[in-house]
C-alpha cells in the first residue's frame, strides 16, 4: 500500500529507534493525525518513554516532559503567575504543557487533583491560571504513560477521564531478533536525540485538517455504529461505548486511512481499530474479574464484539 | 441490473399487465389508454436512467401537495363519471383505478408507493377477471403471476431490517446487488413452481364441497335398510348411532318441529321368513321437466283421492353408501344438482350412482289420504296386478294366521280388521332392543308368540304378514323417522339411530296409506344443556356449510345482482341531485350570461382533446419541475458496482476452495487467509479486492478496463480452483 510521504517519513524515523513495533508507531501517528492524546500502558523497559520522545523528535515541534509523582502539583504542569517586581505585576510563567508534544510520565503516580488538571487542558486545548486563559500549542498531543503491573502507591485514572484519550497501546516485548539489534548499538547516545525533525508542526496541522476529506461511506459507518452498539448490549460489559468513543474510532479510522494513503476508510480500519480505540472505554462487567487483569480482557471482549459484527459487502 | 431498478421495473410490468388486463377486458376510452401507455414508457425509461442528469432537487418540497389535489381531482371525476358519464359502477370504477395507476407511476419513489401500485394492480386484475371468461386472460394473468413474483421477491428484498427510523429502514445493502443469472431463473423458477403448485390445487380441489379430504376412503356413511335384501335385525344395530344421516328443512311449515315425520327410503314386498327383498328390479329414469326438475309421480297414479296438502323438505344428505334419495311420502317433484333420477316400482328414488359427497336436494311430497269409501266398503276389490305381489306370505305363515283371524274375529270392514291389527300390535308388546333375532330361525314367530318384545322390524315385518293372511295388501318400508328438531337452525337433525321401518297398506281408492305399528319408543332423550349446545354448534357447522363451502358461482351472480340494484338505485339518486344541481347552475348561468349557445360536438372533442393534452403537458412540466431527484434516487446504475458482484463470485470461489470466511471477514483479512492458504491466487485475489474497496468503499469510479481486467481475475480464479480440485 502506498503510504504517503510525510507518513512514510515519520515512521521511518521512529522505526530506526524503536525496532520491530511498526503497527505500534503508525498506531502513535494516527493519533497525532487524528488529533488525540495516547495512553502507552506496559510494564517498565519496554520503550513506552522513547517512542513518545522519538515521536517528538521526528517532529519539529516543542517537546516536554513531565514526570508525574504523588507531590507533583496542578502549577507544575499548567503554569504559575509570579509577582514581577520590575514590571510591578503578575506575570505568567508557563508550565511544561505549553509544548506541543507532552509526555506524561507515569500519570497514574500522582494525584488525582493533579491528574484533573492535565486532562482537562488535553479536552479543551487551553488552560486557565488567575482568570486569564491561555491556549495551548497546535498541535498539542500528550502522550501519557503508566505500568500496570505495580498498584501500590497509584492513582488510577477513572474511567470518564480514560475516555479523553483516544487510543491505549500497548508496545510489548521485540522479538529476540529486534532485542539483539537493539543491544548492539552504541550505548554513549541516546538513539532518540539522533533523529533529525521530519515535519513541521505546519505539516502536522495540514494532515490533521485533511482527515475531513477522508470519505466513510454509508455501510462502514452502519458497521462502526453496530460495533459500538454491540458493546452496549453485551453482557460481558457493564457499560458501553459512549458516544465520544464512536466518534473517536470515527476520527481514528479517518485518519488510519489516510496513514495508509486512501483517502476512503474500509470496514478493515474500523475493525483493526476498535480494540484499541474503544477498550479502554468500557467497563468489564463484575464477572469479568478484577482490574489486574482488565486490560488485556476488556481489548479480549471489544474483539470477540467485533468478530460478531458482520462487515458490509 | 441492480436489485433496485430491478424492483422499480418489476413493479411497472406488473402495472403495465394489470392495465392491460383491463384493457382487453372493456373498451377503455381511449385517451386513458394512450395516456397511461405513455406513463407507462415514460417511468419505464425513468427507469433506465432517462433523461439523465437529473439528480438536482430532490427536496420536493411541492410534489406531494400537487399529486394529492390531482387525486381529488381524479376522484371528483370519478364521481362525475358514476353518475353522468358511464353512469355504472364498474366501468366508473376502473377509469378511477386507472387514473390512481398512473398517478403512482408518476410518484414511484418511496416503498410504500410500491405497496400502493401492488393494490392497485391487484385490483385492477381481479376487475377484469371479473369481466371476461376469455382464454386470453389466462395468458395475462399468468404474465401477472411472474410479475408478482418478480415484484414481492425484489421489494422482499430491497427492504432493509426494520428499524425505529423510518428514514433508514428504507435502505438495505442488498438493493444495490445485482440480478445474476441464477437469481433470474431462480425466480422465474419460483413463479412457474408457484403457478404449477395451484393448477395443482385446482385440480385436485376443484370445490372444497367435493369433500375428498373430508373422506379420504371415497366412501360414505354405512347405512344398513336399503340394499336390495333386509335381513331381518339389521335396523337394530343403528339404533344407538348417532352419526348424522341428513338434515330436513321443512321451509313451508310454519309449526316444524312439532310432530315427527317419515322419510321414506325403500319398500319391499317379498318376505322369506327372514329377510324382506323387491320382487321387482325395474327402475324408470325420470325426465326433468325443468332444470334440475324431476316430476316423480306419473299421471296415472293421480287418481284425484284426497291427497294431502303439499310438504316440501329441503333435504342435505350426507354421503351415504347407497344410493337412495329420501322423501316424505310420496314425492311428486324432486329438485336439485342430478343429472338423472331413476325411480323404483314402489315409488323409491334413486340417484344413478352413489354420491362420495353431500348432497342437497328438495322434494315436494304429498301423501295419500284415506277415503270415506275404502274406510266404510265392506270389502274391497284389488287389481290383481296388487294382489299378485303383495299378498305374498312366507312359508309356515299359519300361526300367524290364526292369530290375525283372532285379532280381528270382531271386524267387520277390511279397514276395522286392518286397524284392530294395528291396535292389537302397538299395545300387546314391548319395544325392545335387545330382541335378538338375527339368529333365530322364525323370527316373526319369536316376536309374535314367544318374547313378545322386539323393535320396528318386528312390528312392521309381522303387520304386513299379518295384514297378507288377511288378504290385505301391504308390504314394508325402510326409512327414518326424523324427531329431533334443531331449534337453533329451525332443521330435522336425522341420525343413524332415527333409521325405521313401517308399513304401508294399499287401499283401492287412496292407493299407499302409511300406517306405523311400533309403539312410541319410551326412551325419549331428557332435553340437556349439552344436548342443546350440541344443536348449536350442529346448526352453526350447517350455516358454515351453507354460506361458505357451497358458496357457488351461481350465488356470487345473485349478490353481484343485487349489489348492482343497489348501487343502481344509489347512482339514480346521486344523478338525480346532480341534474338538479347542474340545471340550477344552468339556470344561474343563464341569468349572468343571457343566452348560451351549445357548442357543436366537433368543438367538444376538440375542448377535451385539447385539456387531455394539456393535462399530460402539465403532469410532465410538474414532473421535470420537481421530482427529478426522486425517480433515480437509491438506484445508481454504476457500472463500477459490478465489481460487488465480482466480490462476491471470489468470496464464493475462496468458500469453495476452503477458505474460512466469517461474515466478519474483512476485505484485508480475506488477502491474509488467501496469501496463507491459497498463494498462487493472491495476485488476482489482493488486485480484485483492491478494486473492490476502491469502488465500494471510496467514493470512485472505475473504468472500463478495470472492470474487464476483474472480470478476467475472477475467471483466473475460476480456472485455478478448477484446477486444484
Amino acid at each position: 500500500m502506498n503510504v504517503p510521504k510525510p507518513f512514510h517519513a515519520i515512521q521511518d524515523n521512529i522505526a530506526r529507534v524503536i525496532k520491530g513495533k511498526a503497527q505500534v508507531i503508525e498506531m502513535a501517528v494516527v493519533c497525532l493525525v487524528a488529533r488525540g492524546h495516547l495512553l502507552l500502558e506496559d510494564v517498565p523497559g519496554v520503550g513506552k518513554t522513547t517512542l513518545a520522545h522519538s515521536l517528538a523528535r521526528s517532529l519539529d515541534c516543542s517537546f516536554k516532559r513531565i514526570q508525574f509523582t504523588s507531590d507533583l502539583l496542578p502549577s507544575d504542569i499548567v503554569g504559575v503567575s509570579i509577582f514581577n517586581r520590575q514590571h510591578q505585576a503578575f506575570e505568567f510563567v508557563p508550565g511544561p504543557i505549553f509544548a506541543n508534544i507532552v509526555l506524561a510520565d507515569e500519570i497514574n503516580r500522582t494525584t488525582p487533583k493533579t491528574q484533573s488538571s492535565l486532562l482537562e487542558a488535553m479536552s479543551e486545548a487551553q488552560v486557565s491560571v488567575d482568570n486569564q486563559t491561555h491556549s495551548l500549542k497546535q498541535p498539542f498531543m500528550v502522550i501519557a504513560t503508566q505500568n500496570p503491573a505495580e498498584y501500590h502507591g497509584t492513582f488510577p485514572l477513572p474511567e470518564s477521564q480514560l475516555d479523553r484519550f483516544l487510543m491505549r497501546l500497548r508496545i510489548g516485548y521485540p522479538s529476540l531478533e529486534e532485542e539483539r539489534k537493539v543491544l548492539n548499538r552504541p550505548y554513549a547516545l541516546h538513539p532518540a536525540d539522533s533523529l533529525a525533525p521530519v515535519l513541521t508542526a505546519q505539516d502536522v496541522l495540514e494532515l490533521q485538517r485533511r482527515i475531513e476529506e477522508v470519505h466513510m461511506d454509508e455501510s462502514v459507518c452502519e458497521y462502526l455504529l453496530a460495533i459500538v452498539h454491540a458493546t452496549r448490549q453485551s453482557e460481558l460489559l457493564s457499560l458501553g461505548v459512549s458516544t465520544r468513543g464512536a466518534l473517536a474510532l470515527n476520527n481514528a479510522s479517518k485518519a488510519l486511512a489516510l496513514v495508509r494513503g486512501r483517502e476512503y476508510c474500509l470496514p478493515d480500519d474500523v475493525k483493526e481499530l476498535a480494540p484499541i480505540v474503544l477498550s479502554h472505554r468500557v467497563m468489564l462487567s463484575r464477572a469479568q474479574g478484577m482490574r489486574a487483569q482488565s486490560f488485556e480482557q476488556a481489548e479480549r471482549i471489544v474483539l470477540d464484539i467485533v468478530e460478531t459484527i458482520p462487515v458490509p459487502v | 441490473m441492480v436489485f433496485n431498478q430491478a424492483c422499480r421495473f418489476s413493479a411497472i410490468v406488473l402495472a403495465a399487465t394489470a392495465f392491460a388486463g383491463l384493457l382487453f377486458a372493456r373498451s377503455m376510452p381511449s385517451w386513458l389508454a394512450i395516456l397511461t401507455v405513455t406513463v407507462l414508457v415514460f417511468a419505464i425509461l425513468q427507469t433506465f436512467g432517462w433523461p439523465s442528469g437529473n439528480t438536482v432537487l430532490s427536496g420536493l418540497p411541492n410534489a406531494p401537495s400537487v399529486w394529492n389535489s390531482l387525486l381529488i381531482g381524479a376522484f371528483v371525476l370519478f364521481l362525475l363519471d358514476l353518475t353522468m358519464i358511464s353512469r355504472e359502477l364498474l366501468p366508473a370504477g376502473i377509469h378511477f383505478l386507472v387514473v390512481l395507476l398512473n398517478v403512482k407511476l408518476m410518484t414511484l419513489h418511496d416503498r410504500r408507493d410500491y405497496r400502493h401500485l401492488y393494490a392497485i394492480s391487484l385490483m385492477a386484475i381481479l376487475a377484469s377477471a371479473a369481466l371476461t371468461t376469455d382464454v386470453w386472460y389466462v395468458s395475462i394473468f399468468v404474465f401477472y403471476l411472474l410479475a408478482v413474483v418478480w415484484s414481492l421477491l425484489l421489494h422482499h428484498l430491497t427492504s432493509g431490517p426494520p428499524s425505529a427510523n423510518p428514514a433508514r429502514a428504507q435502505v438495505s445493502p442488498r438493493a444495490t446487488w445485482f440480478i445474476t443469472n441464477r437469481f433470474f431463473w431462480l425466480t422465474n423458477g419460483i413463479a412457474v413452481l408457484t403457478f404449477l403448485f395451484t393448477l395443482v390445487i385446482f385440480f385436485i380441489l376443484p370445490r372444497i364441497s367435493v369433500g375428498v379430504l373430508q373422506k379420504p376412503s371415497g366412501e360414505g356413511l354405512r347405512t344398513t335398510g336399503f340394499s336390495e335384501r333386509v335381513d331381518l335385525g339389521m335396523i337394530g344395530s343403528v339404533k344407538e348411532d348417532r352419526q348424522i344421516v341428513m338434515r330436513v328443512e321443512l321451509p313451508d311449515q310454519a309449526d316444524a318441529g312439532k310432530e315427527r315425520f317419515y322419510l321414506r327410503g325403500l319398500a319391499y314386498d317379498q318376505y322369506n321368513g327372514r329377510s324382506w327383498s323387491s320382487g321387482s328390479r325395474h327402475r324408470r329414469s325420470l325426465g326433468g321437466i325443468a332444470d334440475g326438475v324431476f316430476a316423480v309421480r306419473s299421471g296415472a297414479n293421480r287418481n284425484g283421492y284426497g291427497l294431502s296438502e303439499p310438504l316440501r323438505q329441503d333435504i342435505l344428505l350426507e354421503a351415504l353408501d347407497t344410493s337412495v334419495l329420501f322423501a316424505a311420502p310420496f314425492a311428486e317433484y324432486v329438485s336439485g344438482d342430478f343429472i338423472g333420477i331413476h325411480v323404483d316400482s314402489m315409488t323409491g328414488l334413486h340417484l344413478p350412482y352413489t354420491s362420495s359427497s353431500r348432497i342437497r336436494y328438495s322434494v315436494v311430497s304429498r301423501e295419500h289420504r284415506l277415503s270415506s269409501e275404502d274406510r266404510t266398503a265392506a270389502e274391497l276389490e284389488y287389481a290383481s296386478a296388487i294382489r299378485d305381489r303383495y299378498l305374498q306370505l312366507p312359508e309356515g305363515s299359519d300361526q300367524v294366521r290364526d292369530l290375525a283371524r283372532h285379532v280381528t274375529v270382531s271386524a267387520v270392514t277390511p279397514h276395522e280388521r286392518i286397524t284392530a291389527v294395528l291396535t292389537h300390535l302397538l299395545s300387546g308388546y314391548q319395544y325392545s332392543l335387545d330382541a335378538e333375532t338375527t339368529t333365530s330361525l322364525h323370527p316373526i314367530d319369536d316376536f309374535l308368540f314367544r318374547r313378545k318384545t322386539g323393535y320396528c322390524e318386528h312390528y312392521a315385518t309381522a303387520m304386513v304378514i299379518m295384514l297378507r293372511t288377511l288378504g290385505v295388501p301391504a308390504r314394508l318400508v325402510t326409512g327414518f323417522l326424523a324427531t329431533e328438531w334443531n331449534e337453533f337452525g329451525g332443521y330435522y337433525t336425522v341420525r343413524q339411530r332415527d333409521a325405521h321401518a313401517w308399513v304401508e297398506v294399499f287401499y283401492p281408492h287412496a292407493g299407499w296409506i302409511t300406517l306405523d305399528p311400533t309403539p312410541t319408543a319410551a326412551s325419549i332423550p331428557s332435553p340437556s344443556m349439552w344436548e342443546g349446545f350440541q344443536r348449536l354448534g350442529e346448526s352453526i357447522r350447517l350455516h358454515w356449510d351453507r354460506a361458505f363451502i357451497r358458496y357457488s358461482a351461481r350465488d356470487q351472480l345473485a349478490v353481484i345482482h343485487t349489489l348492482r340494484e343497489g348501487s343502481d338505485s344509489a347512482r339514480d339518486a346521486v344523478s338525480r341531485w346532480t341534474v338538479a344541481l347542474g340545471a340550477a347552475a344552468l339556470q344561474l348561468m343563464r341569468t349572468f350570461v343571457g343566452q348560451v349557445q351549445t357548442p357543436p360536438p366537433v368543438m367538444t372533442w376538440a375542448l377535451l382533446l385539447a385539456s387531455v393534452i394539456a393535462l399530460s403537458a402539465l403532469m410532465l412540466a410538474v414532473r421535470h419541475r420537481w421530482a427529478p431527484g426522486h425517480f433515480t434516487r437509491g438506484m445508481p446504475v454504476k457500472r463500477q458496482q459490478q465489481i460487488v458482484q465480482h466480490y462476491r463470485s471470489m468470496l464464493r470461489i475462496a468458500a469453495r476452495r476452503g477458505i474460512r470466511i466469517a461474515p466478519s471477514t474483512t476485505p484485508t483479512e480475506l488477502m491474509q487467509h488467501v496469501r496463507r492458504s491459497w498463494s498462487e491466487a493472491e495476485s488476482a485475489v489482493v488486485e480484485l479486492t483492491a478494486l473492490y474497496c476502491r469502488a465500494r468503499f471510496g467514493n470512485s469510479s472505475l473504468s472500463g478496463e478495470e472492470l474487464l481486467r476483474a472480470v478476467d481475475h475472477i475467471r483466473a480464479l475460476q480456472r485455478l480452483a478448477r484446477a486444484s480440485q
